[in-house]
């Protein structure tokens, strides 16, 4: 791991030891497997999508950060 | 509602009402049509969202032929960054670039950049996925295009920088702990070899010059390396063109048109 970068690194990685590793969990939107990281109650924001389908990469809706909106829905284990 | 349910006649348990009110609907027929909450329009309730979160307003929609792919920030490699850093990440530009391969609708790449490098690895997946689109690209370096963002840059087929948009040029540096100090160096030395090789390949820089610049001392302050700004970025063969957003997409049009000619004319030999 190589960072190439004119910043001074102690600026780039500054307060990495207090990153906590975000709860993240799998869902399904619109048929797009993606990453989220819950914010609150019915809400979260896309970490990243783990589609096979490389359209799903260029919607706009679906960009990492996005905050997205769902109705909790309960399932058998 | 079927008979049963309603029961036979007027004395039995449940009383029919007198007069049945009219609904325009029956409430326990399942197959009735569900009434449906007024739907906001989507479209527009995004371009909402957008104002209110960003600050910014959604453009009409009118399909483009050319795509625009943002490098922003430091490029986040396979250490996932402290959230002060802005970053774009590799793992959603590669296989956007692939769609962008693939998709008929597209039919030239414009790379905008603005960045202060990152990881080796990341910026080289992603410069080597530029260079290998078989659509025109055009790349556009505003504000900077540091260290990693160097071989992005040249990695389109034709480059634009901004006037006064620089490029740093350095060596290629380890942090942390380091064991074994001869192996180090050959590894390190390695990683900035890959670099150098991709940046001479894909611009008209020789290797000599552009590991002049790379140990040139006395320019920085806490490091050596050059910094080039617009037209010296030019002179020395990394870039193509001084010019801005305009002249880069002009560029990727006439790019675009020259191939669907050539495609024509193919076409109509055979």
């Amino acid at each position: 791991m190589i960072i190439y970068t004119p910043l001074y690194l102690e600026l780039v990685l500054e307060g990495l030891e207090d990153m906590k590793e975000p709860k993240t969990r799998q869902v399904e939107l619109d048929g797009v497997p993606l990453v989220i990281e819950d914010t609150g109650p019915g809400q979260g924001r896309v970490v990243k999508l783990i589609s096979t389908n490389p359209r799903d990469y260029l919607r706009a809706d679906l960009y990492p950060g996005t905050e997205i909106k769902f109705t909790q829905q309960w399932s058998k284990p | 509602m079927s008979e049963e349910n309603r029961g036979n006649g007027k004395n039995d348990f449940p009383y029919p009402p007198d007069f049945e009110p009219d609904h325009g609907c029956d409430p326990f027929d399942p197959n009735a049509p569900v009434p449906q909450e007024p739907q906001p329009d989507k479209q527009n309730q995004s371009g909402m969202q957008n104002l209110k979160e960003f600050g910014t307003n959604n453009l009409p929609d009118g399909k483009s032929n050319i795509h625009c792919l943002t490098i922003i920030g430091q490029i986040e490699g396979h250490l996932v960054l402290p959230p002060q850093n802005k970053t774009t990440k590799y793992e959603h530009i590669i296989p956007q670039l692939v769609a962008l391969e693939e998709s008929k609708d597209i039919e030239g790449v414009l790379v905008v950049l603005n960045t202060v490098g990152g990881d080796v690895e990341a910026g080289l997946a992603i410069s080597e996925m530029v260079a290998g689109l078989s659509k025109p690209t055009v790349a556009i370096v505003l504000g900077g295009g540091h260290s990693i963002g160097v071989p992005i840059a040249v990695a389109a087929k034709y480059s634009f920088i901004a006037l006064t948009a620089s490029m740093t040029i350095h060596p290629i540096r380890l942090n942390g702990l380091v064991i074994g100090v001869p192996q180090t160096y050959e590894y390190l030395d390695k990683m900035q070899d890959r670099v150098v090789r991709f940046v001479t390949q894909h611009s008209r820089i020789n290797e000599a010059t552009f590991r002049e610049m790379m140990f040139r001392t006395g320019e920085l302050a806490r490091d050596i390396g050059t910094v080039l700004i617009g037209q010296e970025a030019v002179e020395c063969g990394l870039i193509d063109e001084v010019g801005s957003v305009g002249h880069a997409v002009d560029k990727l049009k006439r790019l675009i048109r020259d191939k669907n000619q050539k495609q024509w004319e193919v076409q109509s030999v055979q």
